[in-house]
């Protein structure tokens, strides 16, 4: 029988994907998708809350959260092609320094 | 029946994470991304939140799982532009144990719960798009307004950052 405390499982089981994947991986492409899965795990917790609560104001905050990844994409995207130009890597490791431009 | 879809769903989610998380490749880690959050948006259905369903189909895998397979493409990305990960799999086996205190304290305190219906309702204006948008413009107006000028923000700021700065010697 599926109930609040399965869906609470299957939504911790993705946000601690996310949390071992900004731990455990260097390619910055696979952090941020890590982080756009834990947004997505809160989103299902937030949604199961809802149902459960038979209360819609959660379903509003997971508009915003799923508005907000969106404008974080733009952002982490533009800032991966300008980081991906000066450094031809996608390794974190390499990315130490904020003076990137005043330097070279 | 709803059971069976709630089985099948959560472990396409789990194995798309699970996808995205181990392969060294970044095209076939989106492509782990993109079945875990359709698999999250079927539980969304299951939910009984029909709009979010379709938002998240609309904006996660339309949007920006096209925006993140476009730019993988854009960049041209070959085998040694990606970083060395040796260690990957003894930091996966440690960031796992980790988090398994945070999930016990979270699992208890969900279980302790007094128990609910959670199957999906028919018949039921709850997550329709009407009573949503109701709420929304009703009492969430400002938090309405704040993202549209953080989406305006991250627009101009997107596009300042990727703009290409002109060398030196153009100027020159």
């Amino acid at each position: 029988m599926i109930s609040l405390t399965s869906y609470a499982f299957v939504s911790m089981i993705l946000f601690s994907i996310g949390v071992i994947g900004v731990i455990a991986r260097r390619n910055i492409f696979v952090i941020y998708m890590s982080i756009e899965l834990m947004l997505n795990g809160i989103a299902l917790f937030l949604i199961t809350f809802a149902r459960y609560h038979f209360n819609m104001d959660p379903q509003i905050i997971t508009i915003m959260v799923i508005s907000i990844a969106a404008a974080e994409a733009a952002i982490f995207l533009s800032v991966i092609i300008l980081l991906f130009r000066t450094k031809k890597s996608l390794d974190t490791d390499i990315f130490t320094t904020l003076t990137q431009g005043e330097k070279s | 029946m709803s059971d069976l879809i709630f089985v099948a769903l959560s472990i396409f989610a789990v194995l798309g994470a699970v996808m995205m998380l181990v392969y060294r490749n970044p095209m076939y880690s989106a492509l782990g991304l993109l079945v875990s959050i359709l698999s999250v948006a079927g539980l969304f259905a299951l939910l009984n939140a029909t709009f979010l369903f379709m938002v998240q189909i609309i904006v996660y895998a339309g949007a920006i799982m096209t925006l993140i397979l476009f730019l993988l493409m854009f960049l041209n990305i070959k085998e040694e532009h990606l970083p060395k990960e040796p260690k990957k799999y003894m930091l996966i086996a440690v960031g796992a144990i980790i988090m398994i205190p945070f999930n016990m304290v979270i699992l208890k305190a969900v279980s302790n719960l007094p128990d609910a219906d959670m199957n999906i309702m028919a018949n039921s204006d709850f997550g329709d798009i009407k009573p949503i948008g109701m709420l929304l413009y009703n009492d969430w107006i400002l938090a309405f307004e704040l993202i549209s000028i953080l989406l305006l923000v991250a627009l101009v700021g997107s596009i300042v950052l990727a703009k290409r700065k002109k060398s030196k010697k153009e100027n020159a």
